[in-house]
């Protein structure tokens, strides 16, 4: 009764023309918030299932996996032609997760860099307010790096001035119109951003909240920025910062080679926890009988190697399939972690000629692979000797995890020469080295709605 | 003679009726007064008041008069009577040939109050003494007062639309008479009311449709607003309503926006509605106003751009006896026609698998680990090809297999006749300071599918009192509605397969696969699981879900004569609706069986753990809502004259002010391991993964259905709305509002445009000049105004919306909805009504016709966005629509003897075109699809746009389309394209012309009405063979696949494509959007039939305790007349099951 005279009350109060705007202030629905505080920001970068997805498209098209045509007919368009690398991989249809995820974060990211100077900052919030700051700045760098990685030509000095990068949107206003940046523009961008927010971040590993970014999480994000640039002597330093804040590698041996989920998603060695689309049809558990593992890539491991147990199995017709990955989930992994840290240190050190540190970089990582006692350590007579065996196990360490298309658009720019094959239906595909198809097409509603150019494939 | 003109003068300009132009012709050599008076009746429409004394003095006179006036004609009778006459208003009154002014000291003063029969006053009604020229007129409380009036004599009282009245006066100091409304089917006597007031339909200068208390009890249904349908000038129901598509069931004069809410506001007496439709009991309903212009509906400002219905409920009335009125009613329906929907039968269905399974399609699934569901025909193939089934027995399962079909058990074991019954009474009475009005409802509908019911219970009470001399009224109402629903049926979802059946020769139930492969759950775990199948006549016993809804309603209205013409008055409502379901599945139902037995796990030693916990699970979801509404108004009414009594004006006018506050809360609740009896569940684990019993490689979290939500929609409005009345034929009326809401921010709100309108009209046939016999009665009306639209979706901010459920790190979640729209506006909606409202000579031929143009700017739209922006939906003042219509409404007294025969017909035009949409669709596919809104500018926002389909390939019978100039069967390019000169334009989707005719024949007290319907104009897409779906078990195929091009040679007789392997969705969807599945949906169809006996008692006769009765029969949905497709489809049914016939009957008595 009381509420009723109160709403009496007010309704004389409007009848006055007092308390209008607090009248109708009222939300019109109680799970809907302006976000505006600290705490606001939170539950924006808290949605990993935004934040913490990145695009399938290059994996798809990369030579980790083969699969059957019975299966091809069922996936998505875009799936369907990325995987025979067709000039045209979308045939006019548009909302492609791969382009509209990444802007998504970036949209989020920007509504919380600027509503961030209005609040006020106090001894009290600094070091909350700063660190939001830097996770929104390292969320926004890790999306435009996952979308140069597919629809820009892959980072040249020479050429990267007038290479078209992507439209980088800094603000959240959807009134703004923003063209592509050069690739150059792009790194700069991505650089500048993570740069800022390794100064930001809270020097405090999240053991518990691994989706959330962390120093040394932004300092992996350089390294593996830096190396898909070819730029090795930085990618090694902040290879070298991440792993001084955070190098926990763990002993295959201590897990449960039997079960199809041997990882779950607090694997010590994830930097940061994030996923390959979860819309996509392939490289994810309900598939994964369909996604047959490539045999060569599967030849490649030695029996003692735990890596052929620990991410494979044997499905019905004795062809190797993947198990689940770092995440533990049924969508593949594709975040940091810090084994790709300790190969792109040691990578480093073999392009700077440093063998010996190189060898024990690789060591150290693959000593954590073997069976126990199995494992001798990896010899080479040369720093080439070293990087040759180096690449080799990042080939074998890192499959699956979205980072096979960066390095054969990288690897093939420096003369790896590496031609990609695939069988379907008995036509048989072929992407041969460095060919522009290495560079993804932009969407056609993308084109269309946003006007900006398109890449040339053919 | 001078000064009968002279009087005659002042008579016209006071009653406004100078209409006297008429010309008569008359001849006969011993006219009587009934002569005279039929022939002023009848050719002039004026009405001759006769005494039994001035009766016997008249004599008959010769009179032979062509083409004079009505005066050279009375002339012509009276010039040697010992009476003169003298016209007052349409009345003639014979007056003695003597000094006719005199006035002597002991005569009398009468005073008195004249009321209409719902007791409001009278004003400007003439009282005239009989035989006298002595008159006066009532004031605005209908009091007047006649001085010096000789004793016994008669006094007569007229006023337009009112029945003229003669009586004695024997002495009483004060009379209180009481007019009767004229009988008469002119619509001109209905009473509008918009919600706010009341008024005449004659007055108004807007568009209203008015469903009276008989018309709306033509019809038998639990829903009131069904009853609308048919009988409605403007007004369609839409049928084939997608739900993806923000499609309205009910629109009024087509369409005003894209995005926002679509559906016209209800009004239930003074606001407006927020509860159930369906707890309004149709008995409690006096009548409905449409409001469907700017100037009718502008009042309600930016929630009426979709046209307002306006409910009026029933009341008692001041100075009534008590009047008891029983009504009951039992319809019975018959069962839906399953056989409707054209499905593949079972011998196609099954050669289409075999098909398949010899193209290896099967084998990914008889070989998955996570053994999906296999159908029993490809299990037969499987046994043969593993050799554990010899050909010719698996033969015989088939050939028993291709003869079952599942419609024949659905209709056997799934459904019934419906039973409706409805039984209301009513009391209603009032004295002179009070009235009533009590009701009770009891419905119960046993509906078509087994063990689903429905019961409603309403109780209403009115109460109205008036105190202080009659200058504060105050009127109680409480309303309250009880229902309750079985919902336990689902029907046939479960049946995917066309050969299963439900249950054997002996009724007993049978299995059917569903959700994991019924080979695998014969033998999973051993026995140790609990019961893994499906049989879905046993889940139709087990199944127990319940809803029930309570809402009850008060009002209070408090009015208070301020001053003379000046009220104010206080309306407050209080409305709250509790809604819960419960839905129960026991351990024993399929659905709690399977979600234990996928989420038991196997320990190593060959333990089960149940991560679902045994027991039942109880689903519930429950609303709570709240509605608060108060609205202060002063209302001013007053009419006078100028000094010369020359002038008449008039001005009602009122203003005020109405603050709403609705909220609602919406909870659902999941509780796991549920003991009904006990009342305890089980708390399970939400967050871990588990491993799927039957698919191990397969982990899923245990579902988690639990949510709590509130909306809160609050209003600030003011609105003003003035009529003036000049003359009783010139009218002008004006309205203005403006809202200020909590859905768009505070910001948007000060910038609010006030939504208003203006309109006019000129009762043309009350002017001097106007001559035209046969048409008595004409009126033009015009009216320009802006309405308005809500959307509650947008918001001027950036707008977020937090998660129930946290993220897997346990963290609290939330996205972002809506990006920050500052120049967010609200929607408006221009629409300008032209009315001509006619009637012939005694109403023989009457009805209005009206145009109307309107236009829709600013209009909130979805539209793609460059989905760089993060964005690929946004939501802003983004579109324009425009349209115009006409509707028409007829009403002829074709018979009107013993034998009476009525007609009514409306007819409807509205159409309406995208102005403004700058975004297009990415591909048009999307044109084609109709789970998408894409409005393309120049065309109606629903339209129907197909390929061009240009025959099947000779070689391969694949469907060959048009593209870019040339024919094309590279489907991907072709659906891919995104150029509309790719597409034909089949025209719009939504009936553009419709109507009914309603015929009524009655003789004595027997009435039979029916009504057609017809609805043409537009066009739809037929479904046909989808082969890519069926082969994945999305579609259950279509009878075209029996036509299907098969060789060569076929394409010249079918336009079905081949059945390819492997199926290419892109073909499917070239044919499915192709122009050869567009047909024209015109059609025409009888709606309903209604018998009634009417008994009214007989005065003399005492013995019956009831004064009427009457006795009805009622039958609808009677089906199509005609159509113009040739494929057997209802248009009004594509995809559904048209509504099957029913027929009522029922028995109204009033004590």
């Amino acid at each position: 009764m009381r509420m009723h005279f109160y709403f009496l009350f007010v309704t004389w109060c409007c009848l006055a023309g007092c308390n209008k705007s607090k009248f109708l202030d009222e939300k019109p629905r109680s799970d809907l918030f302006v976000p505006t505080t600290l705490e606001d920001f939170q539950l924006l970068l808290d949605n990993e299932t935004i934040m913490n997805e990145t695009p399938v498209l290059g994996e798809i098209s990369a030579d980790n996996f083969y699969t059957t045509f019975n299966f091809w007919q069922t996936l998505a368009v875009k799936e369907q032609f990325g995987y025979i690398w067709a000039p045209d991989i979308y045939r006019g249809e548009g909302n492609i997760g791969d382009w509209n995820v990444p802007y998504q974060q970036v949209f989020t990211a920007n509504v919380i860099l600027e509503g961030l100077p209005k609040i006020k900052v106090s001894s009290a919030n600094e070091k909350h307010w700063k660190n939001t700051k830097g996770s929104a700045l390292f969320f926004r760098a890790y999306a435009f790096h996952n979308l140069v990685q597919l629809f820009s030509p892959v980072f040249d000095e020479s050429t990267a001035i007038n290479d078209l990068g992507v439209p980088l949107r800094l603000r959240p206003n959807i009134e703004d119109v923003v063209s592509r940046s050069s690739v150059r523009e792009t790194y700069q961008r991505i650089i500048a951003d993570l740069s800022e927010a390794t100064q930001l971040l809270e020097d405090v590993f999240h053991q518990n909240n691994r989706n959330r970014p962390s120093k040394a999480a932004a300092y992996a994000l350089l390294a593996r920025v830096y190396l898909s640039m070819g730029l090795y002597d930085k990618a090694g330093l902040y290879a070298d910062s991440c792993l001084k804040r955070y190098d926990t590698l763990i002993d295959y041996n201590t897990l449960n080679s039997t079960t199809g989920r041997p990882f779950d998603r607090n694997f010590g060695e994830a930097l940061l926890q994030s996923r390959l689309l979860s819309t996509t049809g392939l490289i994810k558990a309900s598939t994964f009988v369909y996604c047959i593992v490539d045999s060569s890539l599967y030849n490649s491991y030695n029996d003692n190697d735990l890596r052929k147990l620990l991410f494979y199995q044997i499905n019905n017709d004795g062809l190797p399939i993947l198990k689940f990955g770092y995440n533990g989930s049924a969508l593949g992994f594709s975040g940091l972690a810090t084994d790709e840290m300790y190969l792109i240190r040691a990578e480093c050190y073999a392009r700077q000629g440093k063998k010996d540190q190189a060898l024990a970089d690789l060591n150290s990582l693959m000593q954590m692979r073997w069976k126990k006692d199995m494992f001798t350590p990896f010899t080479a007579a040369t720093a080439d000797e070293a990087l040759n065996l180096i690449l080799t196990e990042r080939r074998k360490e890192l499959p699956f995890r979205g980072l096979r298309w960066t390095d054969l658009r990288r690897l093939n720019k420096e003369g790896a020469n590496i031609t990609l094959t695939r069988i379907l239906n008995g036509t048989t595909y072929t992407l041969p080295p460095n060919s522009r198809l290495y560079t993804l097409p932009i969407p056609p509603d993308v084109i269309q709605l946003g006007g900006i150019e398109q890449n040339i494939r053919e | 003679m001078k000064r009968i003109a002279a009087s005659l003068v002042v008579a016209c300009l006071l009653l406004g009726a100078s209409a006297f132009g008429q010309q008569i012709t008359f001849s006969n050599r011993k006219a009587t007064l009934k002569n005279i008076s039929k022939v002023l009746e009848k050719q002039a429409g004026i009405s001759l008041i006769t005494t039994r004394a001035t009766n016997a003095v008249i004599r008959p006179t010769a009179v032979h008069v062509k083409n004079v006036s009505v005066e050279q004609f009375l002339d012509a009778f009276f010039k040697d009577q010992p009476f003169r006459y003298e016209i007052i208003g349409d009345m003639v009154t014979i007056v003695p040939r003597e000094n006719h002014s005199r006035i002597a000291p002991s005569q009398v003063t009468i005073r008195g109050k004249i009321l209409n029969e719902q007791g409001e006053p009278i004003p400007a009604a003439t009282i005239l003494v009989n035989g006298s020229n002595k008159y006066t007129t009532t004031d605005d409380n209908g009091e007047f007062t006649l001085t010096g009036v000789d004793t016994n004599f008669n006094i007569v009282i007229s006023s337009v639309n009112y029945e003229p009245r003669e009586l004695n006066w024997q002495g009483e100091s004060e009379l209180d008479i009481r007019l009767k409304h004229r009988i008469s089917e002119l619509n001109i006597v209905n009473v509008v009311s918009n919600g706010y007031q009341k008024q005449t339909q004659a007055k108004a200068t807007g568009s209203y449709a008015r469903i009276d208390n008989e018309l709306l009890n033509r019809r038998v249904s639990t829903n009131i607003l069904e009853r609308l349908e048919g009988v409605t000038s403007g007004l369609v129901f839409n049928k084939n309503v997608n739900p993806n598509t923000n499609q309205s069931t009910i629109s009024i004069r087509g369409r005003s926006t894209i995005f926002a809410n679509p559906n016209p506001l209800i009004v239930l007496d003074n606001f407006p509605y927020t509860g159930d439709i369906n707890n309004i009991n149709p008995n409690d309903v006096e009548s409905i106003t449409i409001l469907k212009d700017a100037e009718s509906a502008s009042i309600w400002g930016a929630f009426s751009g979709n046209g307002v219905i306006v409910i009026t409920t029933k009341k008692g009335k001041y100075d009534q006896p008590l009047k008891l009125s029983f009504n009951s009613n039992v319809t019975v329906g018959k069962k839906p026609d399953q056989y409707y929907l054209p499905m593949l039968d079972s011998k196609g269905f099954i050669e289409v698998e075999q098909f398949l399974f010899n193209q290896g399609f099967y084998d990914g699934q008889d070989a998955s680990p996570f053994r999906p569901v296999i159908s029993p025909v490809v299990e037969i193939l499987l046994k043969i090809r593993n050799g554990e089934l010899s050909e010719a027995e698996a033969e015989s399962q088939l050939n028993l297999l291709r003869q079952q079909d599942k419609r024949d058990d659905v209709d056997k074991y799934l459904y019934r006749n419906s039973v409706n019954q409805q039984y209301s009474i009513n009391a209603s009475g009032g004295g002179n300071n009070n009235h009533y009005y009590f009701s009770a409802g009891y419905g119960k509908n046993l509906s078509n599918l087994k063990r689903n019911d429905y019961n409603r219970v309403t109780l209403t009470a009115n109460n109205t009192v008036l105190w202080f001399k009659k200058a504060f009224e105050l009127n109680t109402g409480i309303i309250f509605t009880e229902t309750n629903q079985h919902n336990n049926n689902i029907g046939n979802i479960s049946l995917t397969y066309p050969y299963l059946k439900l249950a054997d020769a002996q009724g007993n139930a049978l299995v059917i696969p569903s959700d994991v492969r019924q080979s695998y759950k014969d033998t999973a775990g051993g026995g140790q699981l609990l019961d893994w199948d499906l049989r879905p006549l046993d889940e139709l016993k087990l199944s127990d879900n319940r809803f029930k809804q309570t809402e009850y309603r008060i009002n209070i209205d408090a009015k208070l004569k301020i001053a003379k013409g000046l009220d104010a008055a206080v309306i407050y409502q209080y409305n709250r609706g509790f809604g819960e379901q419960n839905d129960f599945k026991s351990q024993q139902t399929y659905y709690t069986r399977n979600l234990i037995n996928q989420y038991t796990e196997e320990t190593p030693d060959g333990k089960l753990i149940y991560h679902v916990p045994l027991g039942g699970i109880l689903d519930q979801l429950t609303t709570d809502y709240e509605a608060q509404n108060v609205r202060s108004q002063l209302n001013f009414n007053k009419s006078w004259f100028n000094k010369g009594k020359s002038k008449f004006h008039a001005l009602t006018a009122l203003a005020g002010v109405e603050v709403k506050r609705f909220e609602q809360e919406y909870e659902t609740m999941r509780l796991y391991g549920y003991n009904k009896e006990l009342q305890t569940s089980t708390d399970v684990d939400y967050e871990t993964l588990y491993p799927l019993y039957h698919a191990p490689a397969l982990t899923e979290k245990i579902p988690y259905a639990n949510l709590r939500r509130t909306n809160t929609d609050r209003f600030v409005s003011y609105y003003l709305s003035a009529k003036y009345i000049f003359q009783r034929k010139y009218i002008l009326s004006a309205s203005a509002r403006k809202d200020e809401s909590n859905l768009f921010g505070v910001e948007t709100n000060q910038k609010g445009v006030p939504l208003w309108s203006v309109g006019a009209a000129w009762e043309i046939s009350e002017e001097k000049f106007y001559h035209v016999h046969w048409l008595p009665f004409l009126k033009l009306r015009v009216t320009n105004g802006y309405n308005g639209n809500v959307d509650k979706s947008v918001s001027a901010y950036t707008t977020a919306f937090k998660e129930g459920l946290k993220n897997v790190w346990g963290a609290p979640v939330g996205y972002i909805i809506n990006p920050p729209n500052p120049s967010l506006r609200w929607e408006k909606n221009h629409m300008i009504n032209f009315g001509v409202d006619f009637a012939t000579k005694n109403t023989i031929l009457e009805g209005s016709f009206e145009y109307y143009l309107r236009k829709g700017t600013d209009l909130i739209g979805n539209s793609p966005l460059d989905p760089t922006t993060g964005v690929t939906q946004f939501r802003g003042n983004t579109a324009d629509l425009k349209g115009h219509g006409y509707d028409l409404v007829l009403r002829s007294k074709n018979i009107n003897k013993q034998l009476k025969w009525l007609s009514v017909l409306l007819a409807s035009y509205t159409t309406n075109e995208v102005t403004n949409y700058k975004v297009k669709q990415a591909a048009i596919w999307y044109y084609g699809d109709p789970n998408y809104i894409s409005p393309v500018e120049g065309k109606p926002l629903y339209s129907i746009f197909s390929f061009k389909f240009m025959g099947l390939n000779p070689s391969t019978g694949t469907p060959i389309a048009y593209l870019d100039g040339d024919t094309s069967t590279i489907y991907s390019a072709i659906y891919g394209s995104n150029k509309l000169e790719n597409l034909v334009y089949n025209g719009p989707a939504n009936p553009t012309y419709f109507g009914s005719l309603r015929n009524t024949l009655s003789w004595k007290q027997l009435e039979l009405s029916f009504n057609i319907t017809w609805k043409s104009g537009y066009y739809f897409r037929r479904p046909s063979i989808e082969y890519f779906n069926l082969f994945f078990g999305g579609s259950m195929g279509h009878p075209d696949y029996e036509k299907r091009w098969q060789k060569p040679g076929d394409e010249k007789f079918t336009t079905v494509p081949a059945m390819v392997y492997p199926a290419d969705q892109a073909s499917q969807t070239v044919y499915a959007y192709s122009d050869v599945l567009v047909e024209k949906g015109d059609h025409i169809r009888l709606q309903d039939i209604q018998l009634s006996y009417d008994f009214v008692k007989n005065r003399n006769e005492r013995k019956q305790p009831f004064i009427a009765f009457r006795l009805y029969v009622y039958a609808n949905n009677l089906g199509i007349i005609w159509k113009a497709n040739d494929k057997g489809i209802d248009p009004d049914y594509i995809n559904s099951i048209p509504n099957s016939r029913t027929i009522a009957f029922g028995v109204r008595f009033d004590f």
